[in-house]
């Protein structure tokens, strides 16, 4: 279980502080793979990247005993003067991996960079780099993913690849994911969180949170 | 799949700040000189300032020290607050990406940084004393463990100073260009060039507020005791880096979640 305690977050701005969430208490429950639905600028991303750790909120904290991945869509992280090989070293070196080499073994195989994988990233195309970043991190086990529109990478081949280890991983795992489209929340999910004005709903009917969402929508 | 393991805080923080120096020496050192360009730059430097020194005041030494050695001590300390300085402040900046992982926190940025810097300059403090051993200049090491400790206070209290300048510059990014005016005189005040005591006395107050000037006296008198140097305090130095780095813990705990977030 996360639990939100208390949050209040808001980002300054010239027209005063923004406030995104104010006074939050919500328990994300475990065991589930909850989508995040809600329009632009409500908070699915602030929200996402405080569960990451990311960032923090300005009151109140957020607590788990889980172990939760970082955001996976972008190339957090990713050096482009170090090799693929390099960087994954370092990702497993921050996540405290216990067997780095074995680690790289499996980032390399996953990722298909081949021989590539000891060419500096800079040369990457920015599939390439994708693929690495979602290699590194789907090789780790965590109890939660955190997928912020990761599963759109890299061409239909790796893209398949990708969806079905994230199927594989979420019968041990768990998801929480961003993203617009509802297609890809179906196939993945089974609950959703919808934001609205700065409140949560957990919904464990997903086709009844869609409605609500998309209800708002119009 | 990868296990990972259950770590400690401390564990963690030693972990990233590992991998982070790892990975900053892989782009730090990327270019055709490598290396070798952190040797040669504060070595050639330090000759030619120790040569102009002896054509203005005369003779191969200065206050019964060798110039080279007066010179080297003076440069290299005065380096390495300068390079500390600019290299901790920045880390924070620099390393923003890298706070999505959970485990990087900006101190972890700041160590790495401060504790690369300052032991490049203690690889090229040991490359100088071979260098002085080759060409038969007079090594003498009177009180090695005054001149650790000035060494260590002055990395302490520089680190802690880019720490408060880092947090600042993700505030207000203007902080920056005030830090590369501020940190510009530091050459000319720290007593590279003329000791202290070479100044006439009434003008000391407006250099011994220093902690810099303090730091490279010391460390000439540490290394030798005839060196004599005058209006220099080694509890100053202990005090203003005791404080700086009170200042410094005290406001990162306040600002450091609040500066990434923005």
């Amino acid at each position: 279980m996360i639990s939100l305690q208390g949050v209040t977050k808001y980002y300054p701005s010239k027209l005063g502080n923004q406030y995104i969430f104010k006074d939050l208490w919500f328990d994300i429950p475990e065991g589930q793979n909850i989508g995040l639905l809600g329009s632009n600028g409500a908070g699915k991303s602030t929200l996402f990247r405080m569960l990451a750790g990311s960032e923090y909120p300005n009151r109140g904290q957020i607590q788990t005993n889980l172990n939760l991945s970082w955001p996976v869509a972008l190339a957090t992280g990713i050096h482009p003067q170090m090799s693929g090989r390099e960087n994954t070293r370092f990702i497993g070196r921050v996540n405290g991996v216990i067997d780095l080499d074995s680690y790289e073994q499996k980032v390399r195989d996953f990722s298909e960079l081949g021989k590539r994988y000891d060419l500096p990233v800079r040369s990457y195309s920015s599939g390439m780099r994708a693929r690495l970043a979602f290699a590194c991190c789907i090789s780790i086990n965590f109890d939660i993913y955190l997928i912020d529109e990761a599963l759109s990478v890299g061409d239909p081949k790796f893209k398949k690849k990708a969806r079905e280890s994230m199927i594989e991983k979420s019968k041990k795992a768990n998801l929480i994911m961003v993203s617009h489209d509802i297609d890809e929340i179906r196939f993945f999910c089974d609950s959703a969180i919808v934001i609205d004005k700065g409140n949560l709903d957990f919904y464990n009917d997903l086709e009844e949170a869609i409605s609500v969402y998309q209800g708002e929508h119009r | 799949m990868a296990e990972i393991k259950r770590r400690t805080t401390l564990q963690i923080w030693g972990d990233v700040i590992f991998a982070l120096f790892i990975r900053e020496l892989r782009s730090k050192f990327n270019d055709k000189f490598g290396i070798t360009w952190a040797l040669v730059e504060p070595l050639s430097f330090i000759l030619l300032l120790s040569y102009g020194r002896t054509l203005i005041t005369g003779g191969d030494e200065v206050h019964t020290m060798p110039a080279f050695s007066f010179m080297m001590y003076g440069m290299l300390l005065v380096q390495l607050f300068l390079n500390v300085l600019a290299a901790s402040a920045a880390a924070i900046k620099r390393n923003k990406p890298l706070y999505a992982f959970r485990q990087v926190q900006p101190i972890s940025a700041v160590i790495s940084a401060t504790l690369q810097e300052a032991l490049i300059k203690l690889f090229v403090y040991a490359a100088i004393i071979l260098f002085m051993f080759f060409v038969v200049i007079e090594i003498r090491m009177d009180n090695a463990l005054v001149l650790g400790l000035v060494i260590f206070l002055l990395v302490l209290f520089t680190a802690s100073l880019g720490l408060l300048f880092g947090l600042a510059e993700l505030y207000v990014e203007e902080v920056q260009k005030v830090r590369q005016i501020i940190t510009r005189p530091i050459f000319f005040i720290s007593g590279v060039f003329f000791s202290l005591q070479d100044m006439p006395q009434e003008y000391w107050p407006y250099l011994n507020w220093n902690p810099v000037l303090h730091a490279i006296e010391l460390s000439r008198q540490a290394a030798y005791q005839s060196f004599g140097a005058k209006g220099v305090d080694l509890s100053f130095l202990v005090f203003s880096t005791l404080i700086m780095l009170f200042l410094a813990l005290s406001c990162y705990r306040v600002f450091w979640k609040g500066a990434i977030s923005r």
